[in-house]
Order: structure tokens, then sequence, then C-alpha cells
């Protein structure tokens, strides 16, 4: 007990003296998660919520035009603009404008758009009330579309791209919903007077309800403060490797390690310290990542980091992702050979297994090659043992399979360092 | 077999992976108790083969190797209790005084309380070194890091302390302190097993020693003795020199 309690001990004492390395364990952490959360917080908004300047150009002048118009203005997440440099706004402009990338949407409703809708819709209800059995092919190809154009930045992404058509869209099919609609109810009007004129209701009869999966004690609503948090502790519990692989190789190259290995039994217990001390940080910096989700971020206006019921299971989920990033990077520091190499495979390994492992893409948007592979990641058994909790309100049961593999990871690791320093006596 | 030997190596062929040539060639040594032993010989001789051997740190591929009479291979864990080891390179953690490095040492060979706290005080206090026992190693001079290198290979009052180049590149007057001190230990009944490239300081320390060059022991014996044999050479750098040759040894 004596040689485990000062070798923990002699472990802190370098730990606390060594000012870089804190930095890198307990407050780089705390800055990247605070960093990206804030960053990708704008991707986990309503569309609604965000603001996009799009240049306009209403050549139709008429009903289509104008709805468009309106309906961009009052959509909320998007800004119109008509004129440049005081100036109206014409077709060579607005692909001048957005060529350039000084704006990254431009809109053009071309004259007779609505002209179109009307003109195809009044062919179409004088075909239904008149005898003809149907229209021709030949007869419906003079109603070629009025083409609505947009055009887009090349760095627009396709998903915002996706979420201003079907807007636009919505906007196109209401207005000729509403044409055709009162020019059907003319002509019903015609051959059945009424005083009771029939109104179009843009509502729909049918609404769409989101409602997220929840557990009988809580419904947890996922916001960027739940899905970052998770993701960024566990990608910075496994940066522990750096100083970790440092501190090994270091006792390997100053020759602390032969005077280790020359004393009784130390073998097991120096590793042990390391290990004990190595989660200990761990853990305090899961417990400070926590406190920027459930503290700070919520000073800047962010939703704050529900712990959910199950706290036992995210301690268990908490002590299994640090075991795994400790045994990692003690099987680096055993095989690497020098700092450069521990710290360059180390650091970019980590940014590769985060990447797989859906750290900085969910992994069911990945294609389905690289969703196999993300298994193979322990930054993905720990995610999605914390997502277990913080997403999906789950308990201990559900993040043992997690735990249990990231434990698994701890154990295999250490002993192919074990092994490996057996097989070539490297001190 | 019982003896009186601190150390009996017998036959011993260690070849490294990847390497035709042996690094030790079948070499026989044996060290009697009490001895101030110097094992010389140029760069890439075998010396720290020799030594990493005798401290069970290095496998070999064949003969026997006895420290006190047990076997480095079957009784490792008896023959670390009673072996120091003072390696070239400053074996102790940078950011920790000298008393936090040699406190964790003590602890680690079970010394704990005021009987390590008393052993601490008196080895700084032999090595002048008590007034810096507060000070991190990394401010320590040269001299001061190899005088607590000492320190911490003997604290445990080791029989058999081995000495990689305990005096390399330090200045007079720690190297005298040093090696006053290495003379006390022996005098109290410590065997100890030196390597050094400084011939006349192993002249001066050693009671015998062997000289070691392409894995082979090329000579052994008291250097006094030697020099007395050899009419024409006059100290023990020229027997190295005539027997080692002039080449250099780089690798």
């Amino acid at each position: 007990m004596l040689r485990f309690s000062t070798s923990v001990y002699k472990e802190i004492l370098i730990l606390i003296r060594d000012k870089a390395g804190i930095a890198i364990l307990f407050i780089m952490p705390m800055v990247l998660v605070f960093v990206m959360t804030l960053i990708q917080d704008s991707t986990f908004r309503k569309l609604e919520e965000t603001s996009l300047m799009v240049l306009f150009l209403d050549e139709d002048q008429d009903s289509l035009g104008m709805a468009v118009e309106n309906g961009l203005m009052n959509s909320g997440f998007i800004n119109i603009k008509k004129t440049y440099e005081g100036k109206l706004l014409d077709r060579e402009t607005i692909i001048q404008l957005v060529t350039k990338g000084k704006y990254q949407i431009g809109i053009i409703i071309p004259a007779s758009a609505t002209g179109t809708i009307r003109n195809k819709a009044e062919y179409l209800i004088e075909q239904a009330f008149s005898d003809v059995d149907s229209i021709t092919e030949e007869e419906n190809l003079q109603f070629e579309p009025a083409k609505v154009i947009l055009y887009f930045d090349p760095v627009i992404k396709y998903s915002f791209r996706k979420s201003v058509r079907i807007t636009l869209e919505k906007f196109i099919y209401g207005i000729e919903s509403k044409i055709t609609f009162d020019i059907f109810t003319d002509e019903i009007s015609r051959y059945i007077p009424s005083d009771n004129n029939l109104k179009f209701d843009p509502t729909g009869s049918i609404i769409i309800e989101e409602r997220y999966i929840k557990d009988k004690y809580n419904e947890m609503v996922p916001n960027s403060v739940q899905h970052n948090i998770p993701a960024w502790t566990v990608f910075a519990m496994f940066f522990i490797i750096i100083p970790l692989t440092g501190n090994i190789i270091k006792e390997r190259e100053s020759g602390s390690i032969l005077r280790l290995k020359l004393m009784p039994g130390s073998d097991l217990i120096v590793m042990s310290a390391k290990i004990l001390v190595y989660l200990l940080v761990c853990f305090i910096q899961f417990v400070l990542m926590l406190l920027v989700g459930i503290v700070f971020l919520p000073m800047l206006g962010l939703p704050v980091l529900e712990l959910g019921p199950h706290i036992l299971a995210l301690i268990i989920i908490a002590i299994a992702t640090a075991l795994s990033a400790t045994g990692y990077g003690i099987m680096l520091g055993t095989i690497a050979t020098t700092h450069e190499q521990a710290a360059s495979f180390g650091s970019v390994s980590i940014i590769i297994l985060a990447a797989i492992g859906g750290i900085w893409v969910p992994i069911f948007i990945m294609p389905d090659i690289m969703q196999k592979i993300s298994i193979i990641s322990p930054l993905n058994w720990g995610l999605e043992g914390f997502y277990s909790i913080f997403l999906r309100g789950g308990g201990i049961r559900d993040i043992l399979p997690y735990a249990g593999l990231l434990v698994g990871f701890c154990i295999l690791t250490m002993f192919l360092a074990f092994q490996y320093q057996r097989f070539h006596k490297k001190f | 077999m019982e003896d009186n030997f601190a150390i009996r190596i017998e036959n011993i062929t260690k070849i490294y992976k990847g390497s035709a040539e042996p690094a030790l060639r079948n070499i026989s040594l044996a060290v009697p108790q009490n001895e101030i032993f110097g094992l010389l010989g140029p760069n890439g001789a075998g010396k720290t083969t020799t030594i990493n051997i005798l401290c069970g740190f290095l496998k070999f591929n064949s003969g026997e190797v006895y420290i006190n009479n047990l076997s480095v291979e079957k009784d490792l864990n008896k023959i670390k209790r009673i072996v120091g080891l003072v390696p070239q390179d400053i074996a102790l953690y940078n950011t920790l005084s000298a008393w936090e490095n040699l406190r964790f040492i003590g602890n680690m060979y079970g010394l704990k309380g005021n009987k390590l706290k008393a052993r601490i005080n008196e080895c700084l206090n032999m090595l002048g070194l008590e007034k810096s026992r507060n000070r991190q190693i990394k401010t320590y001079s040269g001299g001061m890091k190899r005088r607590i290198n000492l320190i911490a290979g003997i604290l445990h009052e080791p029989k058999i302390l081995f000495l990689d180049e305990p005096t390399v590149g330090i200045d007079v007057q720690s190297r005298k302190v040093i090696l006053d001190y290495l003379h006390e230990l022996n005098k109290k009944g410590t065997t100890i097993i030196y390597t050094s490239h400084y011939l006349e300081e192993a002249e001066n320390l050693c009671s015998s020693i062997a000289i070691i060059d392409n894995g082979e022991i090329i000579t052994q014996g008291n250097p006094g003795e030697m020099i007395e044999s050899e009419e024409e050479y006059t100290d023990l750098e020229s027997i190295f020199i005539h027997l080692t040759g002039r080449s250099l040894r780089d690798n």
C-alpha cells in the first residue's frame, strides 16, 4: 500500500507541476467544448431562427411574385433584397453578385409566371366542364411551365439549398392552388349561382407534430448542449493520451524506468498508480465539462445541460470511457519511441477515431461502409453511452454494453502494451 | 554451489535481435564480495549490456549469471532487494525536489517514517546536498545531479551497487566527493561494480578490473599488478590502448 500511495503521490506531483500538461488536460477541453457547442448551436436551432439575405427580382409583378415576396419576408429566416447600390436588381446583377459570393442566393420570378398558372388553370377547368373527354398531349404542351430561377453560391450546403427550395415550392403551390380554386369557383358560380361565395382556405387539413422519444421519467429535448457536451467530452477525455504518453516516454528516456524496474515488484504498482491518477484526471475533465454545460453555456443563452435521473449510469460510462482512454495512452506510450511519434500519432489517431466514431458527423448520415467501420471506434462506444443517458433517457442497463466494450478495450490495450514490452524488453 | 562471489558470470552470450555479431561472446567473470570492480572498455564493447544482464533487464542467449549465489533468471525479485543501480542518465524526476525523489524511492523499497528521513538526511549530508534538498532537480548543476543520482541508488543500502559512468561530465570537486563516498560505502561492505572511461579514476578506485572489447573479456586482475607485470606500460591507459587498439569506436 505504501508503494502504491507513494506512486500515486509522485504522479500527482509530476502532473500538477507540468503547467502545459494541465492546460492540455483541463483548460483546452473546456475551451473546446465551449467553442464547439457555441458554433454548432446554430445547426440545432430551427431554420427559422437563422437569417439569410436573398436577392429577389420580381419580373412577374402579379399574384405569384407578390405571394413569394410576402411569403419569404414573413418566413423569418430570409430577408429579401430588391436593390443594389441604389438601383433595382436585374438578372445580370444578380448573377454577378452571387458569382462573386457577395450574396449566396438569388431568386427570379419570371414575367407572366402568374399568367401561365392562370391560363393553364382556366384551360383545365374549361376542359373539365366541356364535352371533351380528356386533354391531348399536344394541347398540354402549349402550357410550358414558367421557370422560377434560383441562383446559389456553391458554398451553400445542400440541406440549406433544399430548405429554401422547399419553402419556395410551398408558396408557389399555394398560389397555384389559390388561382385554380378561384377560377374553379367562378366557373361553378356560372352554373350554380349562390350567395355563399366559396373562400380559399390556405391552411391544410393535416398538420405534422414533432415528438421526441422520452422515457417515463422525463422528456429530453435534443439541443446543441445535449448533443455537443457528450461528444466533445469523449473527444477531450481521449486527449489525455498526449500527456500520458509523454509521461511514460519521459520516464523511459530519463532512465527512471530502469531504476523502477530494479525495485522489487514495482512494475504493476507504478503502472496502477499511473492508471488511477489519469482516471482521476479524466473524471475531473468530465465534471468540468458538465459544469460548462450546466453553468457557463447557459450564461450565453444556450440551454442548460440536463443530466437526467440516472447519475450512476453517467458515472459508470464516464469511468469506462476514462479507462479506455488511459489504456490506449499506455499502449501508445509503450510502443512509441519518441515524444514526436507519440504526440503526432496519438492526436491524429484520436481525430480519426473521433471522425469515424460520429463525434463530428452523425453516423446515420455516413455512407454504409463508414457506418460499419464506426462501430470499431471506442469514441463511438463512449458517445453512444452518453447519448443513451443525455438524449434517450437511458439508465444503467442501456449503457452496460457500451461500458463493457470500453472496459474490454482498456484490457486489450494494456495486454498489448504488456506483451510488447515483454517481447521487446524496452525501457 | 555456494561461494563467496558477489557476482559470477559463466559463459554468457548475448546476441541482439537483428544483429549478426554477438554483443557478448561467451564471457565469464567472478567478482568477490566487497570488491570495487571496474568493467572497462571502449564504446560498444559490451559494458552496458553486461550491467543490464546483471540487473535482469536483458535476457541472454546462453550461460548463467549469479548474484550473491542467486540466479538472475530464477531469483530476480530477491536480487532486486540487494542490488542498487546508478545509471549513466540522471534517472530522477526533474520536476520533483531531491527530497521528493528520495522519499519516493525510499518508499518503493519499503522504507518509511523517521528511518527514511534519517537515511535521506544522512546521504544528503554526506554528499553535500542538504541545503538543496527542496529544490527541483531541474535546477541542479551537473555535479549536483550526479550526486543525487548516486544517493538514489544507495538509499536502500544495497549489498551490491552497479555504477554506470557515475562521474561523467562533472567538475573535480563533485568527482572527489563521489569517489570518496564510494570508498566509504565499500569500507562498510558494499561490493561496487563500476564502468567508466576515466582510466586513471578506475586505476585509483578499483581493487580489480576487467577490460572488455568486442564482447570479450581480454584481461582481468588487479590494476596495480597489471601495470607492474607489464614493464613497457606505466599506467592503465597505456595497457588499455595496447589491448583495445587505437581505432575509433563510434557505434
